[in-house]
């Protein structure tokens, strides 16, 4: 597929070029603009019939739609733009043949051919990270569009790795990792501000962001009228 | 004298600064609370530009009743203006062509600009995004600004745009508020439903139309689930 990513990184867009009959799945809300050879279908399955009911169920946990719309060009030469609602960085991740694990809210788009499933990330990231329990598994060929709050780095591991989990965008399932505290004392993590923290080990690709918009609302939150 | 600004934007596209050159005597028009710092030689008016029938329909466009008038009285002088949102600003030259503003996106003008307003009648009930465009027409500049950064189309034949993302669009440009186009009808009702999207709208003809990258709206709706909850005393 054919991409650019504009206005980095703040208020990032990402214009794909579409050939006929080629089509991508994208996160519900993120259209901006586009041509008018491309046709909509808003449905809870993906492309080909996998999923259905109960994987969109599992998508609503992950912070994402229930519904996933899919642009498909029946001309030739269509763009469309597409761009998270929240302020922040795109990037593009291609996948060939592996999996990537993506932070719940941070999938925005990604080719047919591949695969997006929903697991759970277990009942202690559940209780105590209060952000990221549900991350979609990405799996197979083809391109991949994340987005994130905040600008995207991307740290090659090699070894061990610690990431705030608030902080994390997605990695390869190469790596192996453990959800835990950022101090063996719960009282010393707690009190250290850093919640819980994903320990990395082995190699392959992270993306991290910047910025923690569950932090940022917090901060906001309480300054607000109470509703 | 020269209607012509001399201007520089800067910090683009995520802290946009509009910093305006005014030679002696020139005049620069600009929305309340838009200018940032300014020489003192450099006299402030504010008030309702050309007359109550335009004022109020600017009002209703979603833009302040009243246009501020920066006169450089004694020399010439600087002055910078930045809009409320953080974001991307844009300048436009008219030469007798018609500009269409989105609410809430008109920064400022030079001489020889009219400001006003526009019933879209009907078409903008729908769209959620104030019914009323704001009218840029006659020979200067304009400088308009949004949330989120600005991307300049130029429309050859056919374009869709979320309603909540225009900026501005040529009125050499046809337009109207439509849903995405679907295979089916029932499937054309889920996309509008459950599609996230909402209304388009649809360009046609030849023209350019600014898009903001970001919309303020799912931002305040994000944040409302922070907000404290009422105590029941």
């Amino acid at each position: 597929m054919q991409y650019e990513i504009m206005t980095r990184p703040a208020a990032a867009v990402a214009k794909l070029s579409l050939t006929e009959g080629e089509s991508v799945t994208c996160e519900v809300g993120a259209m901006i603009a586009m041509t008018t050879g491309l046709n909509v279908e808003t449905t809870s399955r993906q492309r080909g019939g996998k999923g259905g009911m109960l994987k969109g169920l599992k998508r609503m946990f992950s912070g994402e739609s229930f519904f996933l719309n899919h642009f498909t060009a029946n001309a030739a030469n269509q763009t469309l733009l597409i761009g998270p609602q929240q302020l922040g960085d795109i990037i593009h991740h291609e996948l060939t043949g592996g999996t990537l694990v993506v932070q719940g809210s941070s999938w925005m788009a990604s080719s047919n051919e591949i695969e997006i499933d929903t697991t759970w990330q277990g009942i202690t990231s559940a209780v105590f990270s209060g952000e990221g329990i549900f991350w979609v598994k990405c799996s197979g060929t083809g391109d991949l569009f994340l987005n994130s709050f905040g600008a995207i780095y991307e740290v090659d591991v090699d070894g061990k790795y610690t990431v705030d989990t608030g902080h994390i965008v997605a990695f390869e399932d190469t790596l192996q990792f453990k959800i835990g505290k950022s101090n063996p004392s719960l009282i010393g993590s707690l009190l250290g501000g850093e919640g819980l923290v994903c320990k990395f080990e082995g190699q392959g690709k992270l993306y991290c962001q910047t910025h923690n918009l569950s932090a940022f609302g917090r901060i906001l939150g309480p300054k607000l009228k109470p509703r | 004298m020269t209607s012509q600004l001399n201007y520089d934007i800067s910090l683009q596209p995520d802290f946009s600064l509009l910093t305006v050159n005014l030679e002696s005597g020139q005049q620069v028009f600009a929305e309340p609370s838009a200018m940032a710092s300014m020489d003192p030689g450099i006299h402030l008016k504010a008030g309702f530009k050309g007359g109550i029938g335009k004022t109020l329909m600017r009002g209703l466009g979603g833009e302040s009743l009243i246009i501020n008038t920066f006169t450089a009285k004694d020399g010439p002088g600087e002055i910078t203006f930045a809009p409320g949102p953080t974001g991307d600003m844009l300048h436009h030259h008219l030469e007798g062509q018609t500009l269409y503003l989105q609410r809430g996106s008109y920064v400022a003008h030079s001489e020889g600009v009219e400001i006003g307003g526009k019933w879209q009648g009907a078409k903008g009930f729908f769209s959620g995004e104030g019914l009323i465009l704001l009218k840029a027409s006659g020979n200067g500049d304009v400088f308009f600004n949004s949330y989120g950064a600005i991307l300049s189309v130029d429309v050859t034949d056919d374009y869709i745009v979320d309603t909540g993302y225009v900026v501005a669009f040529e009125d050499t440009l046809q337009y109207h508020v439509t849903t995405l186009p679907g295979l089916r009808m029932a499937g054309k009702m889920k996309s509008f439903l459950f599609g996230g999207e909402g209304l388009v709208c649809r360009f046609q003809g030849q023209g350019k139309v600014w898009i903001q990258t970001r919309c303020a709206n799912p931002f305040l709706r994000w944040i409302y689930a922070f907000r404290p909850a009422r105590k029941n005393n």
